[in-house]
């Protein structure tokens, strides 16, 4: 390029006149013409040179670069990340509806979306909730409206999907025995004509938009009692809305980014979802002065209950001292709306393929479950393990992070809980009380690694054995005589009353009346004197002070313990081995406590309160505490009833399972 | 007129030559400096050192992650070599303004920093930070292998390394996790198919080639090129540690399958006996590694930990394997010290040499020392009462990390011409009954000790 610069002569000029005189001057001056022409030459060579270089330049750094991302450092899965929901255009969605007496359906653009055919299953009103701009199912319901209580749960459920979705509903076998007056209207107000007249194995389908026109009804009369209405095919089309107007306009923030993925996914969860005040979903407790559960991992095991789960995290993430990412939420199935739930919070997941069949799952899953936690937290000396169907107490951290060092240094101790299978809202008093006893009683617990790693994991039943892992837990094999710590007043509350071993009924009887605590910060009293030989001490302090009660008297009746408050009061019963529970069964049963099998015992003693009095029962003579009966005190003695049919038989195995 | 003619074409032909090759040089100008900033950048940041491309990225980039209090350090192999070189001094004066700049400005495509993933809670909002200043950035992410040993248990994927770019630079982020064995472990850098190829040229990082296993390392934090950041404390020891960190994760899927086809023993003996194994191994890596004598699974052990990930409840011993290079007379005090008396020794450190250690109820920890010749590698047994000697031949092998029962413990990284070598190629094959002397597909026949050596080269106790 250099030799170009010399020659700027070279340039060429419009004006005539100069460009002619210029010329002529050119030719006149032979040499310099020729100096001029070769100069050009010259720079075009240079430009060839160059032009080769840049080419050959540019393929070899191209070619380099092919080279260095090659297959070294690909990835042998290939994993083609498919886009998890096609993008589509159409703005039409067909939609079928199906009703009869054994068979459901619904079918969106050809998708099935639900078929129920099984048989003895799926009675009553299913509601499909599907997004007005995507078309995605949003949520899928069924109310058991033949059954009571079941129309008021539909009511609660429909108040809460947003203004806008669409609404499929549709009767299998009957639904009209217990859909009263309220939920009738609710349906009426959707727009349905036939819902205020629905009755006895009508067959009905219905499809609308929540707030707004109605896309198609059918229905089909019962002819008769013992007959039902002929089956119902509904087939309309639904014109979908754009993405701007189903959503809602949240500040664009990292949380509401969250927010707006799971809801625009999900339908049921309420206020989460409210386009104007939408409820929080990060809660930022106060931190905990000296948290020494800060970098204890938390397990939280869940199924499919995806609405528990979201009731439980928020609790979790409320408390005092938690730490969102020590928590992994294990989910038993490839389930996607709990998985939501977990990301709508920010939170870790683990999908676990699941494994055997009933009660045997569930224990495969704690297994997979704890082992995971211990592999992804190698430096954690304990677990806190808990369940998707629990509430957590706000000093559910502070609880544990005064007693954790218990579990650290005293060999004799088993777990730490945070539930007292005795402590109703008439038998629990004090918040600060801790107590030891020798049942398991999970429900939110704390796990050492060693117990699990060295003792637990090596042992745990196998997927063919249809244990409870919590019965299998409190056997004496496993539990080798140590104890748990428990709360006088639980820091979780079982609210679950759908599960593997739970109903309505036994959820009423057992849960309901459960005491929890609601009080932050509460500083426990007795931590030292919880330790093995501390606590024995205690304990005869105890019944040193306590008054024995009269036991001329009945126990089940409530003047039994005198009207004070704040007094000891020792009672006895008869207890002729250390397995002998009998009188101790029919105690529990006439004071409305876990009476399905022994909780809460330690040596032959239990404790408890009774019109905010400590009340201490003594198995006599089993227990090593029967030396402070005074010997003029006879044992009470109760007969467990003759065999006759209770009014609800409890099935054996719920009596025994919590979860 | 031909002649003018001539010459306006060739004048026109020059002008738009001229033109092209200004097109050209700007386009060549742009090109290299997006491909390597060396020729460009240098040109500008010669006088004071400091205006280098190299050193504004690190600075850019440790202003982001300090922005998000992300605690990262240096791990770039090619610094930290330079550091070393003045760690003295850098330790000295940790504050102290420097003239030039001598390390962040040195010739290199990337820098590479390490982070701990339990430090920092995956803020979407660095990456948002990130962008505003101009990065470009990628994230790998895959499996975590935490979980790979588990049944049937899918977690999210965790990202494995970060690539942040900014004009011909680029930050290589490689995220380090705890794994149980008390060390620190960073995955293998894999492209998915619509990743961009050419986002760096991949292949000149430092890490990510293959998995890695590290110690927890202590940090400082130093002033170096007038920036701030973390190094390991010891960059020398360090590298040393670099250079041989390959990691080899247990064969789980192959392992379960073998599962399937042989249930594995879940009898109270069995259980008891892994139970013991395992904290005999743990008791012995802790021995040996004080004394800083590499060792590695050798035998049942090795074959336990390569067709099942666990120990194999019916071969009633430990085995590990030590080059005879690495022997060291503290050895055996050392064992009976950590309460593990010496049971046997054969062979003498010229030949055959062979520790057995008596554990906990019978469960027996035997040493073998292997001797390396050069195209095989050998270890040698004594038959105590005939005082006949054999040889195990092994196709030469070097050693890889693993995780095998809660312990960072050494395995031939090419385990399975090891495993082939010791048991034929029916390894997959439980044996129960195992005759050292007659089943292992590599033993020779190795003469017998002269009688006179008897006492030496074969000691019971």
């Amino acid at each position: 390029m250099d030799e170009w610069k010399p020659n700027p002569a070279v340039k060429p000029h419009k004006k005539r006149s100069w460009y002619l005189a210029w010329k002529y001057k050119l030719m006149n001056q032979r040499a310099l013409r020729k100096l001029c022409q070769t100069g050009a030459v010259l720079f075009l060579l240079v430009t060839v040179i160059v032009n080769i270089k840049l080419i050959l330049d540019t393929r070899r750094a191209a070619y380099e670069e092919e080279e260095e991302s090659a297959q070294d450092y690909d990835d042998e899965m290939l994993n083609v990340e498919v886009p998890r929901h096609p993008v589509n255009n159409k703005k039409v969605l067909d939609v079928e509806v199906y009703s009869s007496r054994s068979k459901v359906y619904v079918a969106v653009d050809g998708t099935t979306v639900l078929e129920d055919e099984a048989r003895e299953q799926g009675r009553g009103i299913h509601v499909i909730v599907l997004n007005q701009a995507t078309g995605h199912v949003m949520a899928k319901r069924v109310f058991d409206t033949y059954s009571p209580h079941e129309d008021e749960a539909m009511v609660l459920f429909l108040n809460m999907v947003a203004r806008g979705r669409i609404l499929i509903f549709t009767i299998k076998d009957e639904g009209s025995f217990h859909l009263k007056e309220t939920a009738k209207n609710v349906l009426k107000s959707l727009g349905s004509q036939v819902a205020p007249f629905l009755s006895w194995r009508d067959m009905w389908t219905f499809v609308g938009k929540k707030g707004g026109e109605v896309y198609g009804e059918k229905h089909a009369k019962s002819p008769a009692l013992s007959t039902w209405g002929d089956p119902v095919l509904l087939k309309t089309e639904v014109h979908l809305t754009s993405v701007e107007d189903a959503e809602c306009h949240w500040p664009d923030t990292e949380l509401n980014r969250r927010r707006k993925r799971f809801c625009s996914k999900v339908e049921g969860y309420g206020s989460v979802c409210s386009c104007k005040d939408p409820t929080p979903i990060e809660f930022n407790p106060d931190p905990l002065k000296d948290n020494k559960v800060f970098d204890v991992p938390v397990a939280v095991i869940a199924g499919n209950r995806p609405n528990y789960l979201y009731r439980m995290l928020r609790s979790l993430l409320s408390a005092q001292g938690v730490n969102p990412q020590m928590i992994t939420v294990f989910i038993d199935g490839y389930y996607e709306e709990p998985m939501d739930v977990v990301e709508l919070f920010g939170l870790s997941g683990i999908q676990h393929t699941p494994i055997s069949i009933k009660n045997a799952r569930v224990s495969q899953h704690y297994k997979a479950s704890l082992t995971a936690t211990f592999n992804l937290f190698p430096d954690a000396k304990f677990a806190v393990v808990l369940e998707e169907d629990l509430d957590i107490s706000v000093d559910f951290f502070s609880f544990l992070s005064q007693s954790i060092h218990l579990l650290e240094e005293d060999e004799s101790l088993y777990c730490i809980s945070a539930w007292n299978d005795q402590g109703y809202e008439h038998t629990a008093e004090d918040p600060s009380l801790l107590y030891r006893v020798e049942t398991m009683p999970g429900l939110g617990w704390v796990l050492r690694k060693s117990l699990y790693k060295d003792e637990l994991e090596p042992k745990w039943p196998t997927p063919e054995k249809l244990w409870d892992w919590d019965m299998w837990m409190r056997m004496p094999e496993q539990r080798k005589g140590r104890e748990c710590i428990i709360p006088d007043i639980s820091r979780s509350y079982h609210f679950g009353i759908v599960g593997l071993n739970m109903n309505g009924y036994f959820h009423e009887a057992y849960f309901k009346k459960h005491k929890f605590n609601t009080v932050p910060n509460v500083q426990l009293k007795n931590v030292e004197s919880l330790r093995k030989d501390a606590y024995e001490t205690e304990i005869h302090r105890l019944l040193g002070e306590a008054e024995v009660l009269d036991h001329s008297k009945n126990p089940c009746e409530d003047s039994f313990v005198p009207d004070t408050e704040g007094r000891v009061y020792v009672m006895f019963i008869r207890m002729e081995q250390e397995a002998d529970f009998t009188t101790w069964t029919q105690l529990a049963k006439c004071l409305h406590i876990w009476d399905l099998d022994v909780r809460g015992n330690h040596k032959g003693l239990w404790r408890l309160f009774r019109k905010k009095n400590h009340f201490l029962v003594v198995g006599v003579p089993a227990s090593p505490y029967s030396s402070k009966k005074p010997p003029s005190v006879t044992p009470i003695y109760m007969e467990p009833p003759a065999k006759e049919e209770g009014a609800v038989a409890v099935p054996a195995a719920a009596a025994a399972e919590q979860t | 007129m031909q002649k003018i003619n001539r010459n306006v074409v060739l004048a026109l032909l020059s002008l738009t030559s001229l033109v092209f090759l200004l097109f050209q040089l700007c386009y060549y100008k742009f090109y290299l400096s997006q491909k390597n900033g060396a020729a460009f950048s240098k040109v500008r940041g010669s006088q004071s050192g400091q205006d280098s491309t190299r050193w504004h990225v690190v600075r850019k980039f440790l202003g982001l992650i300090s922005s998000h209090n992300i605690p990262v350090y240096l791990i770039d192999p090619l610094i930290l070599g330079l550091v070393d070189k003045d760690i003295e001094q850098i330790r000295s004066s940790p504050d102290g303004p420097s003239l030039e700049c001598k390390y962040f400005c040195a010739p290199r495509d990337f820098t590479t920093f390490a982070l701990l993933d339990k430090t920092w809670k995956h803020e979407v909002g660095l990456f948002r930070t990130a962008e505003k200043m101009g990065f470009q950035w990628l994230k790998i992410i895959n499996k975590d292998p935490r979980l790979d040993g588990m049944d049937d248990l899918s977690g999210m994927e965790i990202p494995l390394h970060y690539i942040f770019k900014l004009a011909s630079h680029a930050i290589h982020l490689v995220v380090f996790y705890e794994r149980s064995g008390n060390f620190l472990w960073h995955g293998p850098l894999r492209l998915r198919q619509h990743m961009d190829r050419k986002f760096v040229p991949f292949r000149k990082l430092h890490f990510g080639r293959y998995p890695g296993a590290y110690e927890k390392p202590e940090l400082l934090l130093v002033s170096i090129d007038d920036l701030k950041v973390q190094i390991p404390k010891n960059p020398s020891s360090f590298l040393e540690e670099m250079s041989h960190s390959r990691f080899l994760e247990c064969r789980y899927r192959e392992a379960r399958a073998f599962f399937q086809l042989y249930p594995d023993d879940a009898s109270l003996d069995a259980v008891e006996f892994r139970k013991k194994a395992k904290s005999l191994l743990h008791l012995a890596a802790l021995t040996l590694n004080n004394l800083g004598v590499k060792f590695w699974l050798s035998s049942g052990t090795c074959l336990g930990w390569y067709r099942q990930c666990n120990v194999i409840p019916h071969s009633k011993d430990v085995d590990l394997g030590i080059f005879i290079r690495d022997y060291k007379a503290d050895i055996i005090p050392a064992f009976q010290k950590a309460g593990l008396p010496l049971k046997h020794k054969f062979g003498k450190v010229e030949d055959s040499l062979e520790l057995s250690f008596q554990g906990e109820d019978d469960v027996k920890l035997d040493i073998f020392f292997f001797y390396e010749e050069d195209d095989h590698i050998w270890n040698g047994g004594t038959q105590a009462k005939s005082g006949k000697k054999f040889k195990y031949l092994f196709p030469k092998f070097t050693l890889c990390w693993t995780e095998f029962v809660e312990l960072k413990v050494h395995v031939p990284c090419e385990t399975l011409q090891y495993v082939e070598a010791n048991y034929g190629p029916e390894w997959k094959v439980p044996v129960k009954t195992w005759d050292w002397k007659s089943s292992p597909s590599n033993v020779q026949d190795n003469g017998v000790w002269p009688v006179d050596e008897w006492d030496d080269v074969i000691q019971i106790y």
